[in-house]
Protein backbone atom coordinates (compact mmCIF):
# COMPACT_ATOMS: atom_id res chain seq x y z
CA UNK A 1 0.00 0.00 0.00
CA UNK A 2 1.62 3.64 -0.71
CA UNK A 3 1.93 5.96 1.86
CA UNK A 4 -0.38 8.69 2.18
CA UNK A 5 1.73 11.95 0.02
CA UNK A 6 2.86 14.62 2.79
CA UNK A 7 4.30 11.16 4.53
CA UNK A 8 5.77 9.43 1.60
CA UNK A 9 7.53 12.39 0.81
CA UNK A 10 8.98 12.52 4.40
CA UNK A 11 10.07 8.80 3.43
CA UNK A 12 12.21 10.32 0.13
CA UNK A 13 13.83 12.77 2.33
CA UNK A 14 15.26 10.52 4.77
CA UNK A 15 15.45 7.34 2.36
CA UNK A 16 18.28 9.54 0.72
CA UNK A 17 19.86 11.02 3.63
CA UNK A 18 23.26 9.50 5.12
CA UNK A 19 22.82 8.16 8.79
CA UNK A 20 23.95 11.57 10.63
CA UNK A 21 22.24 13.63 8.24
CA UNK A 22 19.14 11.25 9.48
CA UNK A 23 19.88 12.11 13.19
CA UNK A 24 20.30 16.27 12.31
CA UNK A 25 16.80 16.40 10.34
CA UNK A 26 14.80 13.75 13.48
CA UNK A 27 16.74 16.13 16.06
CA UNK A 28 14.99 19.12 13.92
CA UNK A 29 11.68 17.23 13.81
CA UNK A 30 11.51 16.26 17.27
CA UNK A 31 12.40 20.01 18.13
CA UNK A 32 9.20 20.68 16.15
CA UNK A 33 7.41 17.91 18.25
CA UNK A 34 5.85 21.14 20.39
CA UNK A 35 4.45 22.97 17.74
CA UNK A 36 1.60 19.85 17.37
CA UNK A 37 0.54 20.09 21.26
CA UNK A 38 -3.09 20.69 21.63
CA UNK A 39 -4.48 24.37 21.59
CA UNK A 40 -7.27 26.00 23.08
CA UNK A 41 -8.72 27.45 19.65
CA UNK A 42 -9.58 23.93 18.69
CA UNK A 43 -12.16 21.51 19.17
CA UNK A 44 -11.17 17.90 18.92
CA UNK A 45 -13.67 15.18 18.03
CA UNK A 46 -11.90 12.94 19.91
CA UNK A 47 -9.67 13.12 23.16
CA UNK A 48 -7.48 10.38 24.43
CA UNK A 49 -4.77 11.03 26.96
CA UNK A 50 -3.62 8.10 29.08
CA UNK A 51 0.06 6.64 30.28
CA UNK A 52 -0.05 2.98 29.11
CA UNK A 53 1.98 0.50 31.11
CA UNK A 54 4.54 -0.03 28.31
CA UNK A 55 5.17 3.51 27.56
CA UNK A 56 7.30 5.95 29.68
CA UNK A 57 5.12 8.85 30.13
CA UNK A 58 1.53 9.83 29.36
CA UNK A 59 0.57 10.47 25.83
CA UNK A 60 -2.29 12.53 24.29
CA UNK A 61 -3.92 12.25 21.31
CA UNK A 62 -6.00 14.58 19.70
CA UNK A 63 -8.41 13.92 16.46
CA UNK A 64 -9.94 17.00 14.80
CA UNK A 65 -11.85 16.65 11.80
CA UNK A 66 -11.32 18.72 8.84
CA UNK A 67 -13.72 19.38 6.16
CA UNK A 68 -13.91 16.40 3.52
CA UNK A 69 -14.06 13.77 6.01
CA UNK A 70 -10.25 14.20 6.68
CA UNK A 71 -8.44 14.23 10.21
CA UNK A 72 -5.38 15.81 11.83
CA UNK A 73 -3.71 15.21 15.02
CA UNK A 74 -2.52 17.30 17.54
CA UNK A 75 -0.35 15.04 20.76
CA UNK A 76 0.94 15.86 24.12
CA UNK A 77 4.00 14.57 25.21
CA UNK A 78 5.27 14.20 28.70
CA UNK A 79 8.77 14.90 29.28
CA UNK A 80 9.76 11.56 29.91
CA UNK A 81 9.39 10.49 26.52
CA UNK A 82 12.14 9.83 24.14
CA UNK A 83 13.31 11.85 21.11
CA UNK A 84 13.04 9.66 18.94
CA UNK A 85 9.20 9.24 19.76
CA UNK A 86 9.27 12.95 19.35
CA UNK A 87 10.72 13.02 16.20
CA UNK A 88 8.11 10.55 14.91
CA UNK A 89 5.36 12.55 16.58
CA UNK A 90 5.97 15.21 14.22
CA UNK A 91 6.35 13.27 11.23
CA UNK A 92 3.18 11.71 12.00
CA UNK A 93 1.55 15.06 12.67
CA UNK A 94 2.63 16.46 9.39
CA UNK A 95 2.68 13.19 7.18
CA UNK A 96 -1.12 11.71 8.22
CA UNK A 97 -2.40 15.76 8.20
CA UNK A 98 -5.51 15.77 6.09
CA UNK A 99 -6.08 11.62 5.49
CA UNK A 100 -8.97 10.06 6.41
CA UNK A 101 -9.21 7.81 9.66
CA UNK A 102 -9.43 4.92 7.04
CA UNK A 103 -6.09 5.98 5.61
CA UNK A 104 -4.43 6.17 8.76
CA UNK A 105 -5.60 3.22 10.16
CA UNK A 106 -4.19 0.96 7.04
CA UNK A 107 -0.52 3.29 6.91
CA UNK A 108 1.76 -0.06 7.44
CA UNK A 109 4.46 0.46 10.02
CA UNK A 110 7.26 -0.63 7.70
CA UNK A 111 8.22 3.12 6.88
CA UNK A 112 9.53 3.89 10.24
CA UNK A 113 12.94 2.01 9.54
CA UNK A 114 12.79 4.02 6.17
CA UNK A 115 13.07 7.52 7.98
CA UNK A 116 14.66 6.19 11.32
CA UNK A 117 17.12 4.11 10.16
CA UNK A 118 18.30 0.09 11.28
CA UNK A 119 20.95 1.45 13.49
CA UNK A 120 18.24 3.32 15.79
CA UNK A 121 14.78 1.15 15.75
CA UNK A 122 16.23 -1.57 18.83
CA UNK A 123 15.59 -2.48 21.92
CA UNK A 124 14.89 0.36 24.08
CA UNK A 125 13.88 2.58 21.14
CA UNK A 126 10.44 0.53 20.72
CA UNK A 127 8.27 3.00 21.52
CA UNK A 128 9.16 4.80 18.16
CA UNK A 129 5.77 2.84 16.75
CA UNK A 130 3.80 3.67 19.90
CA UNK A 131 2.21 7.20 18.48
CA UNK A 132 1.21 5.61 15.45
CA UNK A 133 -0.45 2.55 16.86
CA UNK A 134 -2.31 5.46 18.95
CA UNK A 135 -3.45 7.16 16.05
CA UNK A 136 -4.50 4.26 14.36
CA UNK A 137 -6.70 3.42 17.59
CA UNK A 138 -8.10 7.02 18.02
CA UNK A 139 -9.51 6.41 14.02
CA UNK A 140 -10.76 3.25 14.96
CA UNK A 141 -12.96 4.69 18.05
CA UNK A 142 -13.46 7.77 16.27
CA UNK A 143 -15.17 5.96 12.90
CA UNK A 144 -17.03 3.69 15.25
CA UNK A 145 -18.99 6.56 17.40
CA UNK A 146 -19.39 8.35 13.93
CA UNK A 147 -21.37 4.67 12.75
CA UNK A 148 -22.84 4.92 15.82
CA UNK A 149 -24.43 8.17 15.81
CA UNK A 150 -25.37 8.06 12.19
CA UNK B 1 47.84 10.88 34.94
CA UNK B 2 45.22 10.81 37.55
CA UNK B 3 42.98 13.79 38.33
CA UNK B 4 42.44 14.55 42.08
CA UNK B 5 39.19 12.92 43.63
CA UNK B 6 35.80 15.02 44.31
CA UNK B 7 36.11 15.72 48.07
CA UNK B 8 32.44 16.01 48.84
CA UNK B 9 31.68 14.58 52.29
CA UNK B 10 28.78 12.36 50.61
CA UNK B 11 31.34 10.88 48.83
CA UNK B 12 33.86 10.15 50.97
CA UNK B 13 31.95 7.59 53.10
CA UNK B 14 31.66 5.25 50.22
CA UNK B 15 33.90 2.58 49.95
CA UNK B 16 35.60 3.79 46.95
CA UNK B 17 34.92 7.90 47.12
CA UNK B 18 37.25 8.53 43.98
CA UNK B 19 34.07 6.34 41.78
CA UNK B 20 31.97 9.36 42.09
CA UNK B 21 32.41 13.16 41.20
CA UNK B 22 29.45 15.44 41.65
CA UNK B 23 28.16 17.65 39.25
CA UNK B 24 29.48 20.52 40.40
CA UNK B 25 33.05 19.13 40.23
CA UNK B 26 32.77 17.94 36.38
CA UNK B 27 31.78 21.72 35.51
CA UNK B 28 35.13 22.49 37.06
CA UNK B 29 36.98 20.11 34.58
CA UNK B 30 35.53 20.26 31.39
CA UNK B 31 38.67 21.56 30.19
CA UNK B 32 40.80 19.20 31.94
CA UNK B 33 43.14 17.87 29.29
CA UNK B 34 43.78 14.55 31.23
CA UNK B 35 39.37 14.27 31.99
CA UNK B 36 37.20 12.66 28.90
CA UNK B 37 33.42 13.33 29.82
CA UNK B 38 31.41 10.43 28.22
CA UNK B 39 27.87 10.27 27.80
CA UNK B 40 25.99 6.97 27.61
CA UNK B 41 22.15 7.03 26.85
CA UNK B 42 19.08 4.82 26.98
CA UNK B 43 17.16 7.68 24.73
CA UNK B 44 19.27 7.26 21.32
CA UNK B 45 18.90 10.70 19.82
CA UNK B 46 19.50 13.20 23.31
CA UNK B 47 23.26 13.36 22.92
CA UNK B 48 22.43 15.08 19.68
CA UNK B 49 19.85 17.20 21.50
CA UNK B 50 22.41 18.99 23.59
CA UNK B 51 25.30 17.33 25.97
CA UNK B 52 27.74 18.54 28.01
CA UNK B 53 30.40 20.83 26.69
CA UNK B 54 33.62 18.73 25.35
CA UNK B 55 31.64 14.98 26.07
CA UNK B 56 31.75 12.26 23.95
CA UNK B 57 29.33 9.58 23.03
CA UNK B 58 29.69 6.14 23.48
CA UNK B 59 26.82 4.60 21.93
CA UNK B 60 26.18 1.07 24.09
CA UNK B 61 24.68 -0.73 21.44
CA UNK B 62 26.76 0.79 18.30
CA UNK B 63 30.23 0.99 20.08
CA UNK B 64 29.98 -0.84 22.88
CA UNK B 65 28.62 -4.36 21.45
CA UNK B 66 29.11 -6.94 18.59
CA UNK B 67 25.63 -7.99 17.52
CA UNK B 68 26.99 -10.93 14.93
CA UNK B 69 28.14 -12.52 18.08
CA UNK B 70 25.91 -10.69 20.76
CA UNK B 71 29.25 -10.34 22.96
CA UNK B 72 30.92 -7.02 23.76
CA UNK B 73 33.62 -5.73 21.44
CA UNK B 74 37.02 -7.59 21.54
CA UNK B 75 40.61 -5.67 22.99
CA UNK B 76 41.45 -4.17 19.43
CA UNK B 77 37.86 -2.92 19.23
CA UNK B 78 37.37 -1.18 22.35
CA UNK B 79 41.12 -0.07 22.03
CA UNK B 80 39.65 1.61 18.58
CA UNK B 81 36.91 3.01 20.02
CA UNK B 82 39.19 5.16 22.92
CA UNK B 83 41.19 5.91 20.29
CA UNK B 84 38.64 7.64 18.39
CA UNK B 85 37.30 9.89 21.24
CA UNK B 86 40.92 10.64 21.91
CA UNK B 87 41.23 8.76 25.22
CA UNK B 88 44.72 7.81 26.98
CA UNK B 89 44.78 4.85 29.58
CA UNK B 90 46.03 6.96 32.00
CA UNK B 91 43.46 9.58 31.48
CA UNK B 92 40.23 10.25 33.81
CA UNK B 93 36.85 9.36 32.40
CA UNK B 94 32.97 10.38 33.88
CA UNK B 95 30.22 8.97 32.98
CA UNK B 96 27.01 10.03 33.30
CA UNK B 97 23.72 9.53 30.73
CA UNK B 98 20.13 9.66 31.14
CA UNK B 99 17.87 7.02 33.31
CA UNK B 100 19.81 7.62 36.78
CA UNK B 101 23.08 6.68 35.06
CA UNK B 102 21.95 3.45 33.63
CA UNK B 103 23.84 3.17 30.47
CA UNK B 104 26.91 5.59 32.18
CA UNK B 105 26.94 2.37 34.64
CA UNK B 106 26.79 0.07 31.51
CA UNK B 107 29.93 1.87 29.77
CA UNK B 108 31.89 2.21 32.77
CA UNK B 109 31.24 -1.44 33.11
CA UNK B 110 32.60 -2.47 29.89
CA UNK B 111 35.47 -0.21 29.92
CA UNK B 112 36.36 -2.30 33.23
CA UNK B 113 36.43 -5.15 31.36
CA UNK B 114 39.19 -3.74 29.32
CA UNK B 115 40.90 -2.52 32.78
CA UNK B 116 40.69 1.10 32.07
CA UNK B 117 41.30 2.00 35.56
CA UNK B 118 40.14 5.38 35.94
CA UNK B 119 36.67 5.56 35.87
CA UNK B 120 33.58 7.53 38.04
CA UNK B 121 30.20 8.27 37.31
CA UNK B 122 29.00 11.57 37.77
CA UNK B 123 26.08 11.74 40.46
CA UNK B 124 22.80 12.13 39.19
CA UNK B 125 24.12 12.01 35.92
CA UNK B 126 22.11 14.36 33.15
CA UNK B 127 18.74 14.57 35.12
CA UNK B 128 21.17 16.40 37.95
CA UNK B 129 22.57 18.98 35.54
CA UNK B 130 19.90 19.47 33.18
CA UNK B 131 18.23 20.47 36.62
CA UNK B 132 21.03 22.36 37.77
CA UNK B 133 20.52 24.62 34.42
CA UNK B 134 24.20 23.78 33.17
CA UNK B 135 25.74 24.25 30.27
CA UNK B 136 24.42 22.01 27.13
CA UNK B 137 26.24 22.48 23.90
CA UNK B 138 24.90 20.69 20.38
CA UNK B 139 28.97 21.05 18.84
CA UNK B 140 30.19 17.50 18.93
CA UNK B 141 33.88 17.53 20.01
CA UNK B 142 37.07 16.47 18.12
CA UNK B 143 39.63 14.93 19.74
CA UNK B 144 43.20 13.94 18.34
CA UNK B 145 43.18 10.58 17.92
CA UNK B 146 45.00 9.01 20.75
CA UNK B 147 47.17 5.78 21.44
CA UNK B 148 45.93 3.08 23.14
CA UNK B 149 47.09 -0.31 23.82
CA UNK B 150 45.17 -3.17 22.72
CA UNK B 151 44.32 -4.83 26.10
CA UNK B 152 45.63 -8.13 26.56
CA UNK B 153 42.31 -9.46 27.26
CA UNK B 154 38.86 -8.93 28.52
CA UNK B 155 38.57 -9.44 32.64
CA UNK B 156 35.29 -11.48 31.83
CA UNK B 157 35.92 -13.60 34.79
CA UNK B 158 35.97 -11.18 37.15
CA UNK B 159 33.41 -9.02 36.94
CA UNK B 160 31.07 -10.70 34.26
CA UNK B 161 29.18 -13.57 34.52
CA UNK B 162 28.04 -15.68 31.86
CA UNK B 163 24.84 -17.91 31.59
CA UNK B 164 26.66 -20.96 33.06
CA UNK B 165 27.95 -18.73 36.04
CA UNK B 166 24.57 -17.93 36.96
CA UNK B 167 23.49 -21.25 37.17
CA UNK B 168 25.74 -23.13 38.92
CA UNK B 169 25.63 -20.02 41.78
CA UNK B 170 21.56 -20.72 41.42
CA UNK B 171 22.53 -24.48 42.52
CA UNK B 172 24.62 -23.44 44.85
CA UNK B 173 22.31 -20.99 46.41
CA UNK B 174 24.65 -17.97 46.24
CA UNK B 175 23.89 -14.77 46.20
CA UNK B 176 22.03 -13.91 43.27
CA UNK B 177 20.10 -10.01 43.00
CA UNK B 178 17.01 -9.41 41.07
CA UNK B 179 17.01 -5.90 40.15
CA UNK B 180 14.12 -5.66 38.18
CA UNK B 181 10.84 -4.61 38.77
CA UNK B 182 8.75 -6.41 41.50
CA UNK B 183 5.71 -7.48 38.60
CA UNK B 184 8.95 -8.89 36.50
CA UNK B 185 10.16 -10.64 39.22
CA UNK B 186 7.14 -12.41 40.27
CA UNK B 187 6.67 -12.86 36.36
CA UNK B 188 3.16 -11.01 36.37
CA UNK B 189 4.75 -9.43 33.56
CA UNK B 190 7.63 -9.84 30.75
CA UNK B 191 8.63 -5.89 30.00
CA UNK B 192 9.52 -3.40 32.14
CA UNK B 193 6.89 -1.23 33.67
CA UNK B 194 6.68 1.62 30.94
CA UNK B 195 8.82 0.02 28.14
CA UNK B 196 7.32 -2.19 25.40
CA UNK B 197 7.75 -6.31 25.22
CA UNK B 198 11.13 -6.49 24.29
CA UNK B 199 11.09 -10.25 23.10
CA UNK B 200 11.03 -12.44 26.65
CA UNK B 201 9.13 -15.89 26.13
CA UNK B 202 8.51 -16.40 30.37
CA UNK B 203 8.10 -14.39 33.29
CA UNK B 204 9.72 -14.89 36.60
CA UNK B 205 13.12 -15.04 37.84
CA UNK B 206 16.09 -17.36 38.42
CA UNK B 207 15.78 -19.82 41.13
CA UNK B 208 17.36 -18.38 44.84
CA UNK B 209 17.41 -14.96 43.31
CA UNK B 210 16.23 -11.98 45.76
CA UNK B 211 14.69 -8.96 44.44
CA UNK B 212 16.48 -5.54 45.02
CA UNK B 213 15.18 -3.51 42.27
CA UNK B 214 17.90 -0.94 41.50
CA UNK B 215 15.97 1.87 42.39
CA UNK B 216 16.13 1.42 46.22
CA UNK B 217 19.58 2.45 45.35
CA UNK B 218 18.90 5.91 43.69
CA UNK B 219 17.40 9.26 45.26
CA UNK B 220 14.43 10.58 43.35
CA UNK B 221 16.65 13.00 41.45
CA UNK B 222 18.99 10.32 40.28
CA UNK B 223 21.87 10.33 42.82
CA UNK B 224 22.98 7.38 44.70
CA UNK B 225 21.83 6.65 47.97
CA UNK B 226 24.26 7.76 50.87
CA UNK B 227 26.52 4.85 52.07
CA UNK B 228 24.07 4.04 55.40
CA UNK B 229 21.21 3.97 53.32
CA UNK B 230 22.83 1.54 50.85
CA UNK B 231 24.15 -0.81 53.77
CA UNK B 232 20.63 -1.01 54.91
CA UNK B 233 19.47 -2.29 51.75
CA UNK B 234 22.28 -4.68 51.04
CA UNK B 235 23.98 -5.32 53.88
CA UNK B 236 21.33 -5.55 57.00
CA UNK B 237 18.29 -6.23 55.29
CA UNK B 238 19.59 -8.62 52.35
CA UNK B 239 22.92 -10.14 54.31
CA UNK B 240 25.54 -9.78 52.06
CA UNK B 241 29.03 -10.16 53.35
CA UNK B 242 32.19 -8.63 51.96
CA UNK B 243 33.41 -11.99 50.73
CA UNK B 244 30.15 -13.16 49.13
CA UNK B 245 30.52 -13.71 45.77
CA UNK B 246 27.52 -12.01 44.24
CA UNK B 247 25.99 -11.93 40.84
CA UNK B 248 23.21 -9.38 39.48
CA UNK B 249 21.62 -9.17 36.73
CA UNK B 250 17.86 -7.49 35.11
CA UNK B 251 16.95 -7.83 31.69
CA UNK B 252 19.59 -6.90 29.26
CA UNK B 253 22.39 -5.75 32.01
CA UNK B 254 21.86 -2.03 32.19
CA UNK B 255 20.01 -1.89 35.34
CA UNK B 256 21.95 -4.54 36.82
CA UNK B 257 25.40 -2.04 36.21
CA UNK B 258 24.11 0.43 38.07
CA UNK B 259 23.62 -2.05 40.83
CA UNK B 260 27.04 -3.05 40.52
CA UNK B 261 28.31 0.06 40.23
CA UNK B 262 26.97 0.12 43.77
CA UNK B 263 27.90 -3.47 45.33
CA UNK B 264 31.60 -2.46 44.02
CA UNK B 265 32.31 1.05 44.28
CA UNK B 266 30.04 2.47 46.61
CA UNK B 267 29.85 -0.61 49.34
CA UNK B 268 32.96 -2.13 48.69
CA UNK B 269 32.14 -5.93 48.27
CA UNK B 270 34.67 -7.27 46.47
CA UNK B 271 33.40 -10.09 44.02
CA UNK B 272 30.39 -8.61 42.44
CA UNK B 273 29.83 -9.91 38.48
CA UNK B 274 27.42 -8.58 36.38
CA UNK B 275 25.27 -11.52 34.44
CA UNK B 276 24.53 -9.36 31.22
CA UNK B 277 22.61 -11.85 29.68
CA UNK B 278 20.36 -11.50 32.25
CA UNK B 279 16.60 -12.27 32.01
CA UNK B 280 16.32 -11.70 27.99
CA UNK B 281 18.52 -14.63 28.04
CA UNK B 282 17.55 -16.97 30.99
CA UNK B 283 13.98 -16.01 30.09
CA UNK B 284 14.57 -17.53 26.87
CA UNK B 285 17.06 -20.19 27.17
CA UNK B 286 15.18 -23.97 26.63
CA UNK B 287 15.52 -25.89 29.48
CA UNK B 288 16.47 -22.95 31.73
CA UNK B 289 14.53 -23.44 35.62
CA UNK B 290 12.61 -20.10 36.83
CA UNK B 291 10.94 -19.51 39.65
CA UNK B 292 7.35 -17.31 40.22
CA UNK B 293 7.43 -16.96 43.88
CA UNK B 294 6.99 -13.67 45.71
CA UNK B 295 9.99 -14.03 48.08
Amino acid sequence: MPYPKKLQEIVDLFEHLDEPEKRENLIVYADQADSHTPVDEEDYALEDVRKDEECTDTVGIFLKEEAGGGVTFRVSLGPQVQTLTRAMTAILCEGLSGETPQTVREVPADFVPKIVGGQLVRQRSQTVYYVLGRMKGACQVYERRKAMAE
Amino acid sequence: MSVAPDTQTKFTAYAHPESLVSTEWVAQHLDDPNVRVIESNEDVLLYDTGHLPGAVHIDWRADLNNDLIRDYVDPKGFAELCERHGITPDMTLIFYGDKSNWWACYALWVFRLFGHQDVRVMDGGRQKWQAEERAFTREVPRYEHSAYPVPDHRRDDEIRAFYADTLAHSIAKKPLIDVRSPGEFRGEITHMPEYPQEGVLRGGHVPGAQSVPWKTAANDDGTFKSREELEKIYTQDLGLGQDDDIVAYCRIGERSSHTWFVLKYLLGYRKVRNYDGSWTEWGNMVRSPIERSDS
